[in-house]
């Protein structure tokens, strides 16, 4: 955990880093505004990481001695096994996305597709 | 009496003497020979190059070459042998690490050095060529002379226009496009630039052996993308200034 | 023949018999072993569509004259190209990361198998968007290259669906990709077994992590440069409309932003791959594993900050700033070659497929990295920038370097997937074809790019230069097709054949090996210790344990 961490602040500083020699050198914008915004994408979970004590953590698997014995029987939760909704869900996205090509009347289609996916994906992922 | 090289700068003097050397002696690589100015001077960038790249590749070909010819599992051997079980060494990483480290850095000074020398724009250019380049064909117009040339429709088989250049001149080419992102290319000079339409490049070109050209254009611009040839003909001052006179359309600016 | 290196690894219960699924089971299940064989066979298929069209592309280069229309030959090489780099080397990166990182980890499966799932599907309708921009669109397909600039992607130059349905399934994948990289980040960062930690991670492994990020970080620049694209065509916009006030150079930027992390996101899984390989039958460690592991984070980083050297010939960007970044990011790449070479020295080297095929990579890599090196140098660029060199030179990187660490994949990998091993004796003929295959093809691209052959040229004219490299290339891909086909055969034959692989045929290191040939549902039924980077090994070798 503090190694993904550190991993991500480092890649986040590197890109501020980079970004801010790039606007000094080229006063470029889009290049700057690209570079900077790399730097925020692992930021925001490098800040989550250590909102949720990553760098504190001690893990098994972070313990170089631990052994397996340590996590069997841990309790993983159910792993589901299989789901139909993503195939209607991407047909969905297509007929809507579609809609942008072949006039509003794909929408018909598309949102209620997709909508209805969305909804069963998500209400099986909670059950 | 020798003297040792105190100075970095003397150091820097001497290298790029043997480094002119070097040039001068090796061979073209496959790169043709550039018939500008700024052409010569990519030309010798590329040997250079080459002479960092080629004994850098031979060196790790022949490593690895070594390790499978050197190291291979011979019949008769246990096939539960194993080799020998290393992880580090760190003098080696460090120095793989750090050459390389110090050949980039050389190569990008020549390689800014040169940059600077073909970009470079003369203060008052001897010959101002506008080269407008649409889909498919160019329109080159000398404003000074007065002479504007221009495609015939493009097509398989049909000749591109011709720019005509007197040799040793240093020619201020501006450059756009007029609909989609086209590329002036010479490769007898070693350059392209884009046209890009709703901008404006200057450049420069100073050809220095007379001579045709073959140009085309180098940025996937649709249907006959591959018929948007033209040429360059490099010509003597007298012979320019003839082919002026001959094509003169509108009176000179 | 088998050759098994290893002893099997007694389990304490005996495994749960292999389950083969029916066609509705294999496109609904969620456990990750499916949908990496999902994204593999997938992308393989699309493989054999982007070859085809190659061919025909060949076909048409063999000679000067033009036997097809310009339209056509022009949607011909932005399908190959999008569907060789989206739809077929990219995707098999992902296949081979879903199928293995869980288990290299010691994981049931991926955190969020799901969402892993629907990331396939979002691959595969791109996909099918994809190649019906090709091919089935009314009023004009799409023909403005793989990178679609505009004003040529305009509405104006590419009138018609079939850049639209292009942009759509693009930005399809392009979600597929970002939510793959999710699942990777959140499955490594918070699901390793226990005493896995970062710095015992298999390099293949590794690697996937930081194309992970590289995905995250690059994807949504690309769709927001695509939305434009669509936005400009459909809805009025002008982004990149000069006459409307746009700049279609800012479309490049948008575009290489993604467009060169992209080809490290197909190179990595892959430089992983030949890692896993070469230590294995060398029968040593991975030499320098730290600098390694630092390598590719470099080169991760690094890589996002190169974008601009596909701008050099535009006069738009800050040439020496992109000149340094690109001759920079050589140098981890060096790196790993001697980490390659060193895993090698002293070592036991045991010439299988795999292997064969692990050093068919490196040796054509090398030339795509020099020849990269070269096309750094912004002066070089203006002679070298869209013309064949150009060509040839990703060519290496992603056919000689990619494809070839595909099939070296394949071959290592094939025996703990179905169980059976594939046959050496035509392994060696597909690799022999394959690697010669591959150099006579584009070898000879370079020398047209070097005499002037612009790319995405239909046709050429005769007798200046072009002909008999381009007749050598057209020949070389016939001997790549057979390959392609004998590979095929080799499938085919050891399907039906099923010689048994047993747990670990090859003697391999990482935890895939330390389960059965198919691994069982939940992945492992015993757990070894994991005490380095080796944990296969170690269990085997507990002699040799550093």
């Amino acid at each position: 955990m503090r190694t993904a961490t550190k991993l991500l602040i480092g890649l986040s500083v590197f890109g501020v880093t980079v970004g801010t020699v790039y606007w000094f050198v080229t006063y470029e914008w889009t290049g700057s505004v690209l570079l900077w915004s790399f730097s925020l994408t692992p930021l925001i979970v490098a800040l989550f990481a250590l909102k949720h004590g990553w760098m504190r953590a001690a893990e098994p698997e972070d313990d170089p001695s631990a052994s397996s014995a340590t996590l069997a029987g841990e309790d993983l939760g159910a792993f589901p096994t299989a789901t139909a909704w993503p195939e209607f869900l991407v047909l969905g996205v297509i007929a809507t996305g579609a809609s942008l090509i072949y006039g509003l009347i794909m929408l018909v289609v598309g949102v209620p597709l997709l909508a209805w996916a969305v909804i069963g994906l998500a209400r099986e992922s909670r059950s | 009496m020798t003297t040792r090289p105190r100075s970095l700068a003397r150091v820097g003097t001497r290298s790029l003497a043997v480094l002119t050397a070097l040039l001068n002696a090796s061979c073209a690589f496959g790169m043709q020979e550039g018939a500008t100015k700024q052409g010569e001077a990519t030309f010798r960038l590329w040997q250079a190059f080459m002479l960092a790249a080629i004994p850098v590749a031979l060196i790790v070909y022949l490593l690895i070459a070594w390790c499978l010819v050197r190291y291979r599992r011979r019949a008769g051997d246990d096939p539960q042998a194993l080799g020998r079980q290393f992880r580090e060494r760190w003098s080696v990483e460090i120095a793989y690490t750090s050459i390389p480290i110090l050949i980039v850095v050389g190569l990008f000074v020549l390689a800014t050095r040169t940059g600077s020398t073909v970009d470079a724009v003369a203060a008052e250019p001897d010959l101002r060529v506008n080269v407008e380049a649409y889909a498919w064909g160019w329109r080159f117009a000398y404003p000074e002379q007065g002479v504007e040339v221009v495609s015939q429709p493009s097509g398989e088989g049909v000749p591109g226009p011709v720019m005509v250049l007197p040799r040793g001149a240093t020619v201020r080419i501006v450059l756009t496009s007029n609909d989609v992102i086209h590329s002036f290319w010479v490769p007898g000079f070693l350059y392209k630039h884009d046209a890009i339409p709703g901008r404006t490049f200057e450049f420069d070109l100073t050809p220095t052996r007379p001579g045709t050209y073959d140009g085309e254009c180098a940025e996937f611009c649709g249907l006959n993308h591959a018929y948007m040839t033209f040429s360059v003909h490099v010509v003597g001052e007298d012979e320019f200034e003839a082919w002026v006179a001959r094509n003169r359309t509108v009176g000179a600016a | 023949m088998t050759t098994t290196a290893g002893r099997v690894v007694p389990s304490p219960e005996p495994a749960p018999p292999a389950h083969r699924l029916g066609p509705v089971e294999r496109l609904t299940s969620t456990d990750h072993k499916n949908i990496g064989v999902l994204y593999c066979v997938t992308a393989f298929l699309f493989f054999l569509v982007g070859g085809a069209l190659a061919g025909v592309i060949r076909l048409e280069l063999a000679e000067p004259g033009r036997i097809l229309a310009n339209e056509t030959y022009n949607g011909l090489f932005t399908i190959h190209g999008t569907v060789m780099i989206f739809l077929f080397v990219a995707p098999f990166g992902a296949g081979l990361a879903n199928y293995f990182v869980p288990l290299q980890i010691g994981a049931p499966d991926m955190a969020f198998p799901r969402l892993n799932l629907l990331s396939y599907w979002f691959f595969a309708g791109g996909g099918a968007l994809i190649l019906l921009s090709g091919f089935a669109s009314a009023g004009g397909g799409a023909a403005m290259g793989w990178t679609a600039y505009p004003p040529l992607s305009g509405l104006a130059h590419s009138p018609g669906v079939g850049p639209d349905l292009w942009i759509l399934g693009l930005a399809m994948v392009a979600v597929s990709s970002l939510m793959t990289a999710v699942n990777l980040l959140t499955t490594v960062f918070l699901m390793r077994t226990a005493a896995m930690t970062m710095w015992r991670l298999p390099i293949f492994t590794w690697n996937m992590v930081v194309v992970a990020i590289l995905g995250l970080v690059a994807f949504p620049p690309a769709v927001a440069g695509l939305s434009l694209l669509l936005i400009d065509r459909r809805l009025g916009g002008h982004a990149f409309d000069p006459l409307g006030g746009g700049d279609p150079a800012i479309y490049q930027h948008l575009f290489w932003f993604l467009g060169h992390p992209e080809v490290y996101i197909l190179i990595l899984p892959f430089f992983g791959v030949i890692t896993e390989i070469i230590p294995v039958f060398s029968r040593k460690p991975l030499f320098g594993y730290t600098g390694f592991v630092m390598a590719t984070v470099a080169i991760g980083a690094l890589s996002v900050g190169v974008w601009a050297h596909h701008m050099f010939v535009t006069g738009v960007v800050d040439n020496p700033f992109f000149a340094a970044m690109t001759l920079l990011i050589a140098v981890p790449t060096g790196v790993k070659f001697f980490n390659w070479t060193g895993s090698m020295w002293g070592g036991r080297i045991w010439f299988t497929t795999p292997m064969l095929f692990a050093i068919g990579f490196l040796l054509n890599f090398l030339i795509g990295g020099v020849t990269g090196i070269l096309l750094a140098a912004p002066a070089l660029d203006y002679q070298l920038s869209d013309s064949y060199f150009v060509v040839a030179h990703f060519h290496y990187t992603m056919v000689g370097g990619a494809v070839f660490g595909i099939f070296a994949a394949i071959y290592f990998w094939f025996p703990k997937v179905t169980g059976a091993m594939l046959r050496e004796k035509l392994g060696r003929i597909v690799f022999g074809l394959l690697f010669v295959g591959f150099n006579v093809t584009f070898w000879p691209q370079f020398v047209l790019g070097q005499r002037g052959l612009p790319r995405r040229y239909v046709d050429y004219p005769p007798d200046v230069g072009f002909d008999a490299p381009n007749l050598v290339s057209s020949l070389g891909y016939v001997v790549m097709a057979a390959g392609v086909i004998a590979f095929l055969v080799d499938v085919w034959i050891s399907l039906r054949t099923r010689v048994p692989a047993g747990d670990d045929p090859w003697g391999g290191y990482s935890l895939e090996w330390a389960t059965t040939s198919p691994p069982p549902e939940q992945n492992f039924v015993s757990m070894p210790p994991i005490r380095s980077e080796r944990p296969a090994f170690d269990l085997r070798h507990p002699e040799a344990r550093p």
